[in-house]
């Protein structure tokens, strides 16, 4: 769910130098989202409540973005960082990163891409999209342009990604899944690829103006991944704590984590297909 | 069920015509600040000290506590302090354009030139948060601006390009195309929002200057300002209905079901509050309150309003800026006089005066007013244990409540040899049917005579705060202090805490709140009550009663649609919209006269909602 705003967002963010990973602690990397302030607010409800819990010092701050989320875990100045999908699968391939724990939205540890058109738009095949405009939320989201685009090229309507301009009529990054369903919604486009439940963020009456014309496989949730040398104790009493988020005297405490269901326990199998798609569009050799 | 649904949509428009409550994206402070400066400067009297309020500090709605007026430049702030020292509304208007116009031409500007940098897509989404001020009426009055500016604004953020992740995936950004998408932003809002010199608005509203100046009829939606919050109470007050607790049916009680579905609708309201959505449960979430409704500038605390104000009745405007808070009308056959002044005798009465002076809407006919009436007569408390038909204390209520009950039922000279129980009358639901000046309120000018208010029943006030007719005290031990500090009660700490025993035991009741777990989902609850809504068709269309039919269905049927938003299920969300769809048709066939058409795309609807009902969650 990597999009423009976190791109932004990071831009604006008050940055924390990290404290040398604590030996006997445990060091977290953020990557800011909406709004780098709260951000803030959150990492200290969150890491004084982990602190208590795994009886260890925890502390945590704000990355500038993934890759220097990823240099943290690589250097060891952070120990956990919060990542999605495709960055996990760089990040594994660049040094071995350990996928700890995935989010769970509505019931499932995954979603998909999907393309909507506006049901007056006529529009009933990905093929019918030949010539026409289409917003997708921002170049590497994988819900937001990869997995959908992936959609055109699995119908062979492209060949790939660098195709889409000869296929399209024209092929906007409005800047998140919001901006690019608005743009849909309000007819600047004729088609949004975003993620599943991307609708939600029109309004109800937009809602109900609009379709799903096609929907990818399934792409596997944020992951809470760990550098590789992290310490199979620390690692293990982690993922307790953090799976007892679930219980409900505790999921108030979800809101400070980017706002996820409950998380459940990662299966490095489940990235296969990620780590397929990233070969395919040039991500991972 | 307006409102019901406090979902999880982020709207990035003000709130606005909308079957269903939508949560609405923070603002940037000055676009925030701004819209605050036209809601307000089109009241009247104008509220100066709020306007000013809205600039120097944190401003409702907005993402950041930052003071708006922090943003703008020296010379843009001094034309806005200058324009709020000498209330002058038009001066204000162009200042605070200015400032919101100036200030995006200036982050277009920082984006262009850091193009190829992160700081780039920063600034840009600062200008396009500021754009949102103007957006909406750019979209009332031009829409093919609307569209090209909507274009280019897809144009920039196309042309900043990206980083990538991890080096992989990289985009250049397109420096032409950005150059060019950014002119046309920056030659509109300059010929639109900063002219040379502005026209004079009778009206403070965001339109596009050369529309203004055309003289094009320009219809803009109703909106409330940033901050505002009319979607229901998020723990939603569990509705006691009496007929429902005896084991009625109430699709079996027609006139019940469309008086209830009455009190969910706008349509029987006029003006901003029609267009808006809002209608009795609004505000009246489940029959009690909703302790969360908010509008900036008529809300002084969220709770209540000020209903005679200049928004949504202007012929109904006292004037006076005086905040009412809602009251519960939990027992409200039991609870006269209305209106927390009582000037009311009946519910009749009452409820007419809701629609027709505070809401604006038409007269309505005999028929709506006796469902209504039929409907609320069915509010009942929330059952209350510790309390028996007497309103004396039971065994269940603690020793504390006990001693209070002696301190309430005990004459004090403060209250002129009576005690609070003369009024809260126990084994009269805890109110005397009067009304008193009990000094909570002043008199107009020295020498007049302050208003009485209705003495309120003390059941179920535990979820009701705040207290007192405008809500000023947050708490029922704060009430205590107040008695005892205004009617020199003497009592000492422990009595007082005794006295807010007492009050919570009495003003107790059990599960206040709805509970919403797996398929018992809000849409659940919504669903089952529009489909009882509509089965008042099964009496209006034998009726051929064409008029309640259409208001049956302009109020259920967009509601059915909008409501889909919130499903848990939302895979069955297409079929909803296809049902909505199918009550419509019953409208369409009923205004036409063509009553075998409407009666068989009934039997359609009612084939269907059988069908579907399992997924409905």
């Amino acid at each position: 769910m990597l999009n423009r705003r976190t791109f932004l967002a990071a831009a604006s963010a008050s940055f924390v130098l990290p404290a040398l990973a604590a030996e006997e602690g445990l060091t977290l990397a953020f990557i800011p989202q909406e709004n780098p302030e709260k951000l803030l607010g959150d990492i200290k409800v969150i890491t004084g409540w982990l602190s208590e819990q795994m009886g260890v010092p925890v502390t945590g701050f704000v990355t500038f973005d993934h890759a220097a989320a990823v240099e943290a875990l690589r250097n060891g100045d952070a120990d956990i960082s919060f990542m999605g999908a495709l960055p996990f699968v760089l990040a594994e391939d660049q040094l071995g990163a350990v996928p700890l724990l995935s989010e769970v939205y509505r019931g499932q540890p995954s979603y998909s891409g999907r393309v909507f058109v506006r049901k007056d738009s006529g529009i009933e095949t990905l093929a019918d999209l030949k010539g026409r405009d289409i917003a997708f939320a921002d170049p590497v989201s994988e819900s937001g342009y990869i997995y959908p685009m992936d959609l055109f090229v699995r119908e062979g309507l492209i060949a790939d990604a660098a195709d889409a301009d000869s296929f399209f009529g024209r092929k906007f990054f409005a800047g998140g899944y919001q901006q690019a369903m608005q743009a849909m919604a309000n007819g600047l486009v004729d088609a949004a690829g975003a993620s599943q439940y991307a609708d939600l963020l029109l309004t109800p009456d937009q809602q109900s103006e609009i379709k799903v014309l096609a929907e990818s496989e399934q792409i596997p949730s944020h992951a809470v991944i760990a550098r590789p040398g992290l310490e199979g104790g620390l690692r293990v009493r982690f993922t307790e704590v953090m799976l007892s988020l679930n219980n409900p005297e505790n999921r108030y405490l979800l809101a400070y984590l980017y706002g996820p269901d409950g998380y459940i326990a990662a299966d490095p199998e489940v990235y296969e297909g990620v780590r397929e798609t990233a070969r395919r569009y040039g991500f991972l050799k | 069920m307006k409102h019901l649904l406090a979902s999880a949509v982020i709207c990035l428009f003000p709130i606005t015509a909308q079957a269903t409550a939508i949560k609405e994206a923070p603002w940037a402070p000055r676009a925030a600040a701004y819209r605050h400066t036209l809601f307000l400067g089109n009241l009247s009297p104008i509220p100066w000290e709020k306007i000013e309020a809205s600039w120097t500090g944190a401003v409702p709605g907005s993402s950041l506590p930052d003071a708006a007026v922090s943003r703008a430049n020296d010379e843009e702030a001094a034309a806005l302090y200058s324009a709020l020292q000498v209330q002058d509304r038009q001066a204000l208007f162009e200042a605070a354009t200015v400032i919101v116009a100036q200030g995006m031409l200036r982050h277009l500007e920082n984006a262009d030139a850091r193009l190829g940098t992160p700081e780039a897509a920063t600034e840009l989404a600062k200008a396009e948060t500021l754009y949102r001020a103007f957006e909406d009426a750019i979209r009332a009055a031009d829409e093919p601006a609307a569209r090209q500016l909507g274009r280019a604004w897809l144009i920039l953020n196309s042309s900043l390009g990206s980083g990538g992740v991890l080096g992989k995936g990289g985009q250049e950004s397109n420096k032409a195309e950005f150059a060019n998408a950014r002119k046309d932003i920056s030659d509109y809002i300059r010929a639109n929002y900063l002219p040379a010199e502005f026209a004079t608005r009778d009206k403070l509203a965001p339109v596009p200057e050369t529309v203004f100046l055309s003289g094009q009829e320009v219809k803009l939606p109703a909106t409330l300002p940033p901050g505002s919050n009319i979607a229901d109470q998020s723990e939603l007050p569990r509705l006691i209905l009496q007929f429902e607790e005896a084991g009625e049916d109430e699709a079996n009680l027609p006139l019940v079901a469309y008086g209830d579905m009455l009190f969910d609708s706008p349509e029987i309201f006029g003006g901003p509050a029609q267009e808006l959505g809002i209608a009795c449960s609004t505000c009246h979430n489940r029959s009690d309150i909703n302790r969360e409704f908010f509008i900036p500038g008529l809300s002084y605390r969220p709770g209540g309003m000020d209903v005679d104000g200049a928004f949504f009745n202007p012929m109904f405007n006292d004037r006076k800026d005086d905040h009412l808070d809602t009251p519960s009308m939990r027992g409200i056959r039991f609870t006269a006089p209305y209106g927390r002044d009582g000037r009311e005798p009946s519910l009749r009465r009452f409820i007419r005066n809701v629609i027709v002076t505070e809401f604006a809407g038409k007269e309505p006919t005999p028929f709506q007013l006796d469902a209504l009436v039929a409907y609320v007569r069915e509010f009942d408390w929330l059952p209350n244990p510790q309390i028996d038909r007497a309103g004396r204390l039971t065994d269940k209520a603690s020793d504390a409540a006990k001693q209070g009950e002696a301190i309430f039922n005990a004459d004090f000279p403060g209250l002129n040899g009576k005690s609070c129980a003369s009024c809260h009358t126990p084994d009269q639901n805890f109110t005397d049917g009067l009304t008193h000046d009990i000094g909570s309120s002043e008199p107009p000018f020295p020498g007049g005579t302050a208003t009485a208010f209705e003495t309120p029943t003390l059941r179920n006030i535990n979820f009701t705060a705040p207290y007192m007719h405008d809500g000023s005290l947050p708490t029922l031990a704060s009430v205590v202090d107040w008695f005892n500090d205004t009617r020199k009660l003497g009592l000492d700490e422990e009595q007082r805490m005794e006295l807010t025993a007492y009050l919570e035991a009495i003003g107790d009741g059990e599960e206040p709140y709805q509970r919403f777990e797996g398929r018992d989902s809000v849409f659940r609850l919504s669903w089952e009550e529009l489909t009882t809504f509509a089965a008042t068709l099964d009496t209006l269309l034998p009726a051929r009663d064409a008029q309640n039919i259409a208001l049956l269905i302009d109020t259920v049927a967009p509601d059915l649609a909008a409501d889909a938003s919130v499903m848990t299920n939302q895979e069955a969300k297409p079929e909803i919209y296809e049902l909505s769809a199918i009550l419509r048709a019953v409208g369409d066939a009923s205004s036409e006269g063509d009553w075998g058409e409407a009666e068989r795309q009934w039997q359609i609807f009612k084939t269907m909602q059988a069908a579907i009902d399992e997924r409905m969650f």
